[in-house]
């Protein structure tokens, strides 16, 4: 299996909607993946985080199938998009 | 009847159906087109090619479309032996394959906007879309005319008035968006996500992508069903070069050219040049970059096919350079005096470049080489205003006319290589 690395948005909704501190649970069920902040504004009601998940292809979209299960969105990060 | 198979990851292999989608859903990497070479074996031939359309349709049994709904003109530019270049540089072999006049807005821009827009017709969209700050935005803006489609444009609000008015004529939707690059580009993410359009280089950019291999293709029929052996070509999402290379081994793999081991060269301004950073550090990852050069339409910081561009460099044995601000105005007015072409500062950067890796011996003087002219001049007349001695004014007296000419006489020179 190969390892990949991928930048991701991770968007939170609202605290009543994820209690949970999902992001602890995944690193505990994918040990393996290493997971950076790369950014991150975190408000009351809504952040927003990117994050760089590494390890094998298996195990990171197993993390992030778990995230957003758990109730995160999660959508890779785009390079530029404006052309000239 | 098309020799698409569908649609394969460019990482993890993993393969979908020809749909409109760009990232691969197992690992996000950028799908690619991928089609049926053998099936194409004996009939896909140099002279089915060139019984074909004089525009880039010609090879549409290499592309991802059915049926061509724009671009019926498109393509099919000059390929011209540049002999004054050849002079004042000592090589044996220049050529220029010349996108200032490619039609219907004069960039190369309409190849990879002509089979994004059929793609799009052909999966039922009535909208297409892109976020640009000049040729794109302009190609896809009239193209939409063409295949009878909607059409929006996002733009940076802040955006010079020459620029707008080259795609508002077109009659698109254009939003001015304010904040800065990060945010426009966040936006237009969002947009793409949420609005169901084809936007033409996300969305649909595995198709669109694939329009840009008949650069490299026609550079190949027209040289006589010959590869050169040096190209040089621009870098800004890294769109062009990888796929001038992919439309050469193609050819080679169908055995409508011989394989000469084509080199690939990228050029990217000194004020916006992550890629060439990371040829040169030996290093695959690219850097983003804030950029900062008067070569607008080649300012990417951060390149969605960087890493690309970087592979084919390395696979190919080739090199990548950069050229300052003043050495792409220099390179613009040199290849206007020597070959009579008036390109933009992304065909400056280009020529530059080319003249750089020359003189550094990295391209022999003695080998075939191509250099790719992307853009055309007109549009970006403040890039040269101040580089140009505005003309003197005489009164209409014939001995006034004579001081001139006899002063002409005493000064006149060669072009010489600012660059050197
Ligand atoms: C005139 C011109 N040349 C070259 C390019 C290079 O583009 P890319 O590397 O994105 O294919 C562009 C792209 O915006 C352009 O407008
Ligand atoms: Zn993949």
């Amino acid at each position: 299996m190969a390892k990949i690395s991928r930048k991701f948005w991770f968007t939170f909704p609202t605290k009543t909607q994820v209690q949970r501190p999902v992001i602890w649970e995944m690193s505990r069920k994918f040990p393996e993946v290493v997971f950076d902040i790369r950014q991150a504004s975190v408000q009351d009601e809504i952040g927003i985080m990117a994050v760089l998940l590494e390890g094998e292809a298996e195990q990171v979209r197993g993390a992030v199938e778990y995230c957003r299960v758990a109730g995160l969105q999660v959508d890779p990060i785009e390079k530029t998009v404006i052309e000239g | 009847m098309t020799y698409v198979k569908g649609l394969k990851c460019k990482e993890c292999g993993h393969r979908v159906p020809a749909t409109p989608v760009h990232v691969c859903e197992q690992c996000f990497g950028p799908y690619e087109v991928e089609y049926d070479y053998e099936a194409m074996k004996g009939k896909v031939t140099r002279e089915s090619i060139a019984a074909g359309p004089h525009s880039l349709w010609r090879y549409k049994d290499l592309l991802p479309v059915d049926v061509p709904r724009t671009g019926f003109n498109s393509g099919m530019t000059p390929l011209r032996r540049a002999p004054n270049l050849e002079k004042l540089l000592g090589c044996r072999e220049i050529w220029i394959k010349d996108d200032s006049c490619n039609y219907p807005t004069y960039s190369y821009k309409e190849r990879v906007v002509s089979v994004s827009i059929s793609k799009a017709v052909e999966f039922g969209f009535d909208t297409v879309g892109c976020a640009s700050t000049g040729n794109l935005a302009n190609s896809t803006a009239a193209h939409a005319v063409t295949a009878g489609v909607k059409c929006f444009v996002m733009i940076p609000h802040d955006l010079e008035q020459g620029k707008v008015l080259g795609s508002l004529i077109f009659g698109p939707t254009m939003v001015r968006i304010k904040g800065n690059y990060d945010d426009v580009n966040r936006l237009c993410t969002e947009i793409a996500d949420k609005y169901g359009w084809a936007i033409v280089n996300v969305n649909l950019r595995p198709y669109y992508t694939e329009g840009a291999k008949t650069f490299g293709f026609e550079i190949a029929e027209q040289l006589g069903w010959k590869l050169p052996q040096h190209t040089i070509s621009p870098t800004a999402g890294g769109t062009i070069l990888p796929k001038i290379y992919k439309g050469y081994q193609e050819f080679i793999e169908l055995g409508l050219v011989e394989d000469n081991k084509p080199k690939m060269y990228s050029a990217q301004a000194a004020g916006c040049n992550p890629v060439v950073t990371a040829i040169h550090k030996g290093s695959d990852i690219i850097e983003p970059q804030k950029p900062n050069t008067i070569a607008k339409s080649i300012a990417i910081g951060n390149p969605a096919d960087g890493y690309y561009v970087y592979n084919v460099i390395k696979d190919s044995g080739g090199w990548g350079e950069s050229a300052t601000d003043a050495e792409i105005v220099d390179a613009i007015r040199l290849l206007g005096k020597t070959e009579g072409i008036w390109t933009e500062p992304a065909g400056g950067t280009t020529l530059a470049v080319a003249i750089k890796l020359i003189q550094q011996g990295r391209i022999p003087k003695d080998e075939s080489i191509c250099i790719c002219i992307t853009g055309n001049g007109l549009k970006t007349l403040e890039t040269v205003q101040d580089a140009l001695p505005y003309p003197e004014v005489i009164n209409a007296k014939l001995n006034e006319f004579d001081a001139i000419i006899d002063r002409l006489g005493e000064t006149k020179s060669e072009p010489e290589l600012a660059t050197v």
